[in-house]
């Protein structure tokens, strides 16, 4: 069970989306690249169209429903985070950002996550710099220095210089995940002690 | 264990009318609940603490004063006390005289508050919330145990010599409960005490609430007042019964449908299976109500919130019959039956009046 989880949250609206061809495409590459190097995996790729509804109703509530805490609990637990997002009005799209303002703001401490992100054409490539990075920047992640941007030629004339793009990212992925990630301490089980909280 | 209704004091349209009730007229509808409560044969009536619209209860003992006065019975309670932003001084003086006023049917339940502009017209800062409860109710409960007190913290004016009046009834402070839903801090506090905790869980899901009451009942065990499963826990809960249970979904779908937290959010039926709302039959209630204390272990005291969401005052007098001729009366032989007998009942004046007499008694043959 030496396994390492890599959690794939990917943004698309449609039934196959570029969003998940690309995601498809990145984890694929990252679990190549840890077998390479002897390491096993497993991927868990999620749809954030599946969750629309418990998105919106946990921003009203307040709280998850069981379907979407389990996966709030899964990326939270992986090992490597991979994440593409459609480009809308020049930013991520609306339904990503809200999967990433219900998790846990601690969540993605130190946590190596691939940026990916998909448009019409390769003019909006720069949303993962100016958009995605400062996100997980925030939540205090690690993005690998490359992301992969396609846009809708990356998918015809322009596939054979997406490739590298792809093996690079998910190279610098898999190196980071081999360094050790910072386990979140669990405010139930060791609560501060009453004196220290008296004490201010 | 006992058994009552909170209220939060909510002015909420009623959306199947498109009425709202005038500001006097929810204030006199929060009376009326209380005093049937105490007709039903219900334990407690708890009153939230709001300073902004829509919420009218901006002063609780003026209102629990006037309740006292035309009730014998029932224990008047607060859900929830703001310990952030109120003077601990006052809190100390209003409850006490409260305390007299009712002869002693009075307890509070101590709460953060939970909007951010309220801090700063009371000269406070919402991320102080913690510690402003922490150092203001280490003040409160000095001011109620000792006569004179001397003073210094980080939040409020020094005090030198200072005598709170009046005096608690018989020397005995009232029995206070934390309420918190989300901070362990406030769980620690509780259980450093030996206070009671109450989990508001109306809006939340059981393995959260389970998280917390576990944590409460571990550290009270740790602090030394007995037991985990001796602790004083409090839960919420939400209902809304008709004899079919069609007919209580039929009625109450539109007030779920349009109610200020949840409203245009999950369905009542997905809201239902993830948090304790119960809308059905007398039955249904019962049986989800008893489910509680397979997940909690068996609790000391359980508040219905039965007036919000713009429901007619008429239909929560129903609904308060209801649950004092069909569903109270199960529940107190069901979870009797159930209890053990280490396991203690809430606190009342009365018993911590004995238990205090007990300890001179002690002290007096030593």
């Amino acid at each position: 069970m030496n396994d390492k989880l890599i959690a794939v949250v990917t943004a698309g609206l449609t039934t196959p989306s570029s969003s998940r061809l690309l995601a498809d495409q990145l984890s694929a590459a990252a679990a190549d690249e840890l077998s390479g190097r002897g390491i096993t995996s497993r991927v868990e790729t999620i749809e954030v169209r599946d969750y629309a509804h418990d998105l919106t109703n946990n921003l009203l509530t307040g709280f998850p429903s069981a379907e979407l805490r389990e996966v709030l609990e899964t990326v939270t637990a992986a090992d490597a985070l991979i994440v593409v997002s459609p480009t809308f009005s020049a930013s991520y799209s609306g339904l990503f950002k809200m999967f990433f303002d219900v998790l846990d703001d601690k969540a993605l401490a130190g946590k190596p996550v691939l940026l990916a992100a998909t448009g019409g054409t390769e003019r909006h490539s720069l949303v993962l710099d100016f958009a995605l990075r400062p996100l997980f920047a925030y939540l205090k992640a690690l993005p690998v220095p490359t992301g992969v941007y396609a846009a809708s030629t990356d998918w015809g004339p322009n596939a054979a210089s997406l490739r590298p793009r792809i093996t690079q990212a998910a190279g610098e992925l898999v190196a980071a995940l081999q360094h050790e990630t910072p386990t979140q301490a669990d405010p139930f089980a060791n609560p501060t002690p009453f004196e220290d909280l008296l004490n201010g | 264990m006992q058994f009552g209704v909170f209220t939060v004091g909510d002015v909420t349209e009623n959306p199947t009318t498109g009425t709202t009730v005038s500001e006097g007229e929810r204030i006199k509808s929060m009376v009326a609940i209380a005093l049937k409560a105490e007709e039903v044969g219900l334990d407690v009536f708890a009153q939230g603490e709001h300073h902004n619209p829509p919420f009218v209860p901006s002063s609780p003992t003026t209102q629990l004063g006037f309740i006292a006065a035309q009730t014998s019975k029932i224990i008047l309670s607060t859900s929830t006390t703001l310990i952030t932003t109120n003077d601990p001084v006052k809190i100390a003086e209003d409850y006490a005289m409260l305390q007299h006023l009712a002869d002693g049917r009075v307890d509070l339940m101590m709460g953060r508050g939970n909007t951010g502009p309220v801090y700063p017209w009371f000269g406070q800062d919402i991320r102080n919330g913690i510690a402003l409860a922490v150092e203001n109710y280490a003040l409160l409960r000095r001011l109620w145990r000792e006569d004179v007190v001397d003073w210094e913290g980080k939040f409020r004016t020094p005090l030198q010599g200072f005598t709170s009046t009046p005096r608690p009834l018989d020397d005995v402070p009232p029995f206070v409960w934390h309420g918190s839903i989300r901070s362990p801090e406030i769980a620690e506090q509780a259980a450093y005490y030996g206070d009671g905790f109450f989990h508001n869980n109306i809006f939340w899901p059981i393995s959260h609430t389970k998280q917390m009451i576990e944590l409460y009942r571990r550290r009270f065990e740790h602090y030394g007042h007995g037991a985990a499963d001796q602790a004083i826990v409090g839960l919420g809960g939400q209902i809304f019964m008709r004899k079919n249970s069609q007919d209580a979904v039929r009625e109450f779908r539109p007030y779920f449908d349009n109610a200020p937290v949840y409203g245009h959010g999950p369905s009542l039926e997905d809201f239902s299976r993830e948090t304790p709302l119960t809308v059905g039959s007398p039955q249904q209630v019962i049986e989800r109500t008893l489910s509680f204390r397979e997940h909690f272990g068996d609790y000391q005291r359980q508040l219905f919130l039965m007036d919000h969401a713009g429901l007619p005052l008429k239909t929560v007098l129903e609904q308060l019959d209801i649950l004092g001729e069909e569903v109270v009366p199960v529940l107190r032989k069901e979870f009797a039956a159930l209890k053990p007998a280490h396991v203690p009942d809430a606190p009342t004046h009365a018993s911590l009046k004995a238990a205090a007499e007990r300890a001179r008694e002690l002290e007096t043959i030593e």
